[in-house]
């Protein structure tokens, strides 16, 4: 009688895989149980992507401290020193002795904010009559992911608040502390929109495997490349990112016509640069337009042939 | 259901969770059966689901500093987030849009999340080749000759595999609901 079971067991997942009706297995006593719980396991997930979701998280949760969560103006790097001085002849000082070029001067009752280029590098001043002979060791400008969580970390840690967060007129929100040692700290997380993604660059190499799986083995093993996510739909691979050094690459899966490499550029505005790009020789691809997923789109092929998707994420 | 230790227990996880989003991944492993459970059946397709698990366990993960414990459970936290994201889903691809579905489960509906996580709990903890039978049929919608190739086993013997693993987890259910 087992051996009947095992095979009437079988044929009713068979037809229930099939999306077929099974009810028929409902009247027999002995089948009933098991058919209406091989009925719940068709609705079980697979242990296959519970463990690669497991995995992506693991892997976002890290990107997010290092790298995602920030949100660094242009030309700024996480740490910015910032000078504390009486007026403007240090700004005179270092255009003459180091070429200094000034991006940004921001007036307020209190100082004067600028914020200066020398060579690769950007430094702030705050100008203020009141400085005093003894300033400060030393003061640094830093950008966070969160700047109220932060502030309260540096304040439980024996910081000083010189300011409590709030936003401020140059397109952060800001909070200043002094910490046990006498240095300011100018914690901030900025404001200012960005069109660029955390954790890319304004240009992103764009890829078309035919097959994205054993393309990302390959990144992996011949260049160290590390995957930081992949979405799949049905099967295909839509979207995929893999870090080498620090160095982003994309791609998506084109599994019957694998596509020409091309790059992805993020833009504030892309109808406008759409237009600049096909005006100065571009051919129009895809002229600009909302996609399903959210981003603007516009896609031009350059003068070598090369595609160049032109996009502001949603 | 939920006691005061559980309580206790899922505050203390989403507070570490939200000091040291490396923790997040304790949270993910106490609610993803349910999550899925929520989602699959409101959308009924495997790869839907597994699409929309993703965004939710993603953006729960960036939107973590905001959710704040009110003694509601985590878990409606993440169902309404898997109802937006249904919710976006179905926006995308109907231009008519149908009322969102209902942001909790009801009673009846949570009974049959909670049977099923609890499976797929059971699941894990079957024999090695009676659960790899079960991920491969159900999961993998694989054939018996399918299976038996993998498993270099006689297609008879993935058949009895089979049986034994439902009898396996039809009297671990019982044994929980008795």
């Amino acid at each position: 009688m087992a051996e009947a079971l095992i095979e009437r067991l079988d044929r009713t997942i068979d037809v229930m895989l099939g999306q077929g009706d099974a009810t028929s297995a409902l009247t027999d006593a002995e089948l009933a149980p098991l058919a209406r719980l091989a009925n719940d396991l068709r609705s079980c997930p697979s242990a296959a992507f519970k463990a690669r979701l497991r995995a992506n998280l693991e892997r976002k949760k890290t990107m997010s401290i290092v790298l995602e969560a920030v949100k660094i103006r242009e030309g700024f790097t996480t740490v910015t020193p910032y000078v504390q001085v009486r007026d403007s002849g240090f700004l005179e000082f270092i255009t003459k002795a180091f070429a200094a070029i000034e991006i940004a001067s921001v007036p307020t009752p209190h100082h004067v904010h600028r914020e200066v280029r020398v060579g690769n590098s950007m430094l702030m001043i705050s100008e203020r009559a009141s400085v005093g002979s003894a300033p400060p060791h030393g003061s640094f400008h830093i950008f966070v992911p969160d700047v109220d969580a932060t502030f309260e970390r540096a304040i439980a840690a024996g910081g000083r608040s010189m300011g409590e967060p709030q936003n401020r007129p140059y397109g952060e929100r800001a909070g200043f502390v002094e910490d046990p040692f006498g240095n300011y700290w100018f914690i901030a997380t900025s404001l200012g929109p960005t069109p660029v993604p955390e954790g890319l660059r304004t240009v992103t190499p764009y890829l078309h495997p035919r097959d994205a799986p054993s393309y990302i083995d390959f990144l992996t093993r011949a260049f160290g490349a590390v995957e930081e996510f992949r979405a799949e739909h049905q099967g295909v691979v839509m979207h995929a990112r893999v870090r080498i050094g620090d160095a982003a690459v994309e791609m998506g899966e084109a599994p019957d016509r694998g596509e020409k490499p091309g790059f992805y550029l993020y833009v504030a505005d892309v109808d406008a640069l759409y237009e600049r790009a096909v005006a100065a020789g571009s051919k129009s691809v895809l002229a600009p337009a909302d996609q399903q997923y959210g981003d603007r789109l516009a896609m031009v092929e350059d003068l070598l042939g090369v595609t160049w998707a032109i996009a502001r994420p949603a | 259901m939920v006691t005061i230790a559980d309580d206790y227990d899922e505050r203390t996880l989403i507070e570490a969770a939200q000091a040291d989003p490396a923790r997040f991944v304790d949270l993910y492993d106490r609610h993803f059966q349910r999550v899925y459970g929520y989602v699959i059946r409101r959308t009924g397709s495997r790869a839907e689901a597994e699409d929309i698990t993703s965004a939710v366990f993603e953006r729960a993960l960036t939107n973590l500093r905001r959710f704040e414990w009110r003694g509601v459970p985590f878990v409606a936290w993440l169902y309404r987030i898997a109802a937006n994201a249904i919710a976006d889903r179905r926006k995308q691809t109907e231009r008519d849009s149908p009322d969102p579905p209902p942001d909790m489960p009801d009673d009846r509906e949570s009974e049959e999340i909670e049977r099923r996580a609890l499976i797929a709990d059971l699941i894990e903890r079957l024999p090695d080749t009676q659960r790899q039978v079960i991920e491969m049929r159900f999961a993998e919608e694989k054939s018996i000759r399918e299976i038996a190739a993998a498993l270099d086993r006689s297609e008879g013997a993935v058949k009895q595999l089979q049986l034994r693993a439902l009898e396996n987890l039809r009297k671990h259910m019982e044994g929980r609901h008795g």
